[in-house]
């Protein structure tokens, strides 16, 4: 019954740092099935797609978890609000990343030319890096609140933020180039080819999409 | 000379609720920081809230706690004596309540709301100073708001200074035993006023406060060593500050004892004042050994119910880190003591709570439970009244029976 254990309620930056954990274990699983794929190891890629949808499962459940516990009687550091389109947002990295192993899993990769391939891999990676830039984003953001928002520390987090954007831009002019490629080819590629392509694009793109708009949450906490 | 002896055991009792229910609230933050053990907790808060108690507990009180009753339409002494009793009895048993729910009510309204019960049922209404009953309800108010400004500014000067510098852990080093010497400034320059009944502030600030503070900071800088191993500077700046913690949970206990006390053993020392000479107007002596039982009963208080509290505390939070706890402890026993010297109505508890928004609100906890903090503040609203309540039934039946 004492009030003092009650008083102090549990942080939500460590079960947001456990969620983007889960998350990066997703990215990462499709990183490895990217790969597969590129190198045309396609019963390793099918494996690795299948992870990618579990490990998307758990980030999930662990996202429904923190949703449940912010009580909206907690008077936080960040706004409430912040925190649950931040979490919403990091969610949807996993889920992006989900969306491209669902084309990897159905799609005809037999078909790709080798130029689009080594667009969409360097796509993939540099993407997925954003989602790892998110991660460390995160933690340094328990770090900014733990410090009482020092100076440094958010100088630290916003130069996190910036290389997030600087990678969703450059995936951006990937993106352009690679619709330019398949529509050159738009004579000798079959329809299902193109979609099929044009989607692993864009679900790989939208990794780095949603990392940026996370981080742009993170930044909106440390204004107030 | 049997009722003087009631209200010994009495203001025992009420010493030992004190012990148990407020023990808790002035150490819970450094046992949940993990800066000491709950027996640890148990043996700090027992030597030195029996130090504060006895050595800066007030040695003059009032008859009547406060002058929260005209004392002039007392006539007849066997009415202090019943209401003495009847408040006193009546904050012992808040208390204990309040305690068992684990609410952190003031000791201080408890006793007060038990006076005011008394004197309602003795002469009406009109027996209250409702002056002196604004005050104190204003420092409802008060010790909370005083408590987080301190807090909050307590907790900036510690991010300006070691968080925000370049090496936070060569900053703590020297930082941390900034504040420790700041409290002894302060412990100092009350050892001067009440143990050395010094007058003059600025010769006790001069002459006790600031070389008492400057030698506790010498020597608190050479023993803190840097010799763990240093991976991530936050932690080893939190490690200075959980070292740090040890000496200021200490000192809420002092603050704590030197302003609770009096609710205790005022009514015990107008009792013996009564009996030993009669009618003896507004303010009484207290004597040493009213002191002493009243820090006796607190440290038997914290021994015997406070370890049990303290044990589910520092089992509990884990989310307080152990700079947020030092500035917490640090600015409820500062404002404590100095308002306690300055003769302001402070209630430890309101500002030990007042101290954990202010770090809040300079957005230094990551979360606080505001249905527990709406909680919190209704038992103290309810703190008066009640031990009000429960003093008049009291009253009635001494005058009753006696």
């Amino acid at each position: 019954m004492q009030v003092w254990t009650k008083l102090f309620a549990k942080s939500p930056f460590k079960p947001l740092i456990k969620h983007s954990e889960v998350v990066i274990q997703t990215v990462e699983a499709l990183e490895k099935a990217l790969n597969a794929w590129y190198h045309g190891n396609y019963g390793e890629m099918r494996d690795l797609a299948i992870e990618v949808d579990r490990l998307e499962d758990i980030a999930d459940r662990i996202k429904e978890e923190i949703r449940d516990s912010l009580s909206s009687r907690l008077f936080m550091a960040v706004s409430r609000e912040d925190i649950l389109i931040y979490l919403h947002m990091q969610d949807k990295v996993a889920d992006s990343a989900e969306d491209t192993a669902k084309w990897l899993l159905v799609g005809r990769p037999e078909g790709v030319p080798e130029e689009i391939k080594e667009v969409i891999l360097t796509m993939g990676t540099e993407s997925i890096s954003a989602a790892k830039l998110l991660h460390r984003a995160i933690v340094q953001m328990d770090r900014v609140i733990e410090s009482g928002f020092a100076e440094k520390e958010i100088e630290k987090e916003y130069e996190l933020i910036h290389a997030i954007e600087d990678v969703e831009k450059a995936i951006d002019e990937l993106d352009t180039e690679l619709m330019r490629l398949v529509f050159e080819r738009a004579g000798s590629l079959d329809w299902g080819t193109g979609i099929y392509i044009l989607n692993v694009a864009r679900t790989l793109s939208n990794i780095s999409d949603k990392a940026k708009d996370a981080a742009e949450r993170l930044r909106l906490m440390m204004n107030k | 000379m049997s009722w003087l002896l009631l209200t010994v055991i009495l203001g025992f009792a009420m010493a030992w609720a004190i012990g148990a229910n407020d023990a808790a609230n002035s150490m819970s933050t450094a046992v949940g920081a993990g800066a000491i053990t709950p027996k640890q907790a148990v043996l700090i808060a027992g030597i030195l809230e029996f130090a504060g108690a006895y050595f800066f507990g007030k040695s003059v009180t009032e008859t009547i706690r406060k002058g929260i009753l005209d004392p002039a339409k007392i006539t007849d002494p066997a009415v202090l004596i019943y209401g003495s009793i009847a408040a006193l009895l009546a904050a012992t048993v808040w208390l204990i309540i309040a305690t068992k729910f684990g609410l952190p009510v003031s000791t201080t309204h408890s006793i007060i709301g038990g006076i005011a019960g008394y004197g309602v049922v003795y002469a009406g209404f009109s027996i209250v100073n409702w002056g002196k009953m604004t005050q104190v309800v204003l420092s409802w108010i008060l010790s909370p708001i005083v408590g987080a400004v301190m807090a909050y500014l307590v907790f900036k000067a510690l991010t300006r200074t070691i968080f925000a510098s370049d090496n936070p852990l060569k900053s703590a080093r020297l930082w941390s035993p900034f504040w420790i010497g700041l409290a002894f400034v302060v412990i100092g320059t009350m050892f001067y006023i009440k143990v050395l009944h010094g007058k003059d502030l600025k010769t006790g600030v001069l002459l006790y406060g600031i070389p008492a503070g400057f030698v506790v900071f010498l020597i608190t800088y050479a023993l803190i060593r840097l010799k763990f191993p240093i991976n991530d500077p936050y932690i080893g700046v939190e490690s200075i500050f959980r070292r740090v913690q040890v000496v200021t949970s200490g000192y809420v206990a002092l603050a704590h004892g030197a302003n609770d006390v009096a609710n205790a053993i005022g009514p015990v020392a107008a009792v013996y004042a009564v009996a030993s000479m009669g009618m003896a107007g507004m303010k009484v002596p207290v004597p040493r050994w009213i002191l002493a039982l009243g820090g006796l009963g607190i440290a038997v208080g914290v021994a015997t119910y406070g370890y049990r509290v303290m044990e589910t505390v520092g089992r509990r939070i884990t989310e307080l880190t152990n700079t947020r706890g030092f500035t917490i402890d640090f600015s409820a026993a500062t404002v404590v003591l100095a308002a306690s010297w300055l003769g302001m109505p402070i209630s430890t508890t309101h500002t030990v709570v007042g101290a954990v928004v202010g770090v809040g609100l300079a957005r230094g906890i990551k979360a606080i439970n505001t249905s527990i903090l709406r909680d919190i503040v209704i038992s103290w609203f309810v703190t008066v009244p009640v031990a009000g309540l429960i003093s008049a039934v009291i009253f009635k039946v001494l005058m009753l029976v006696g």
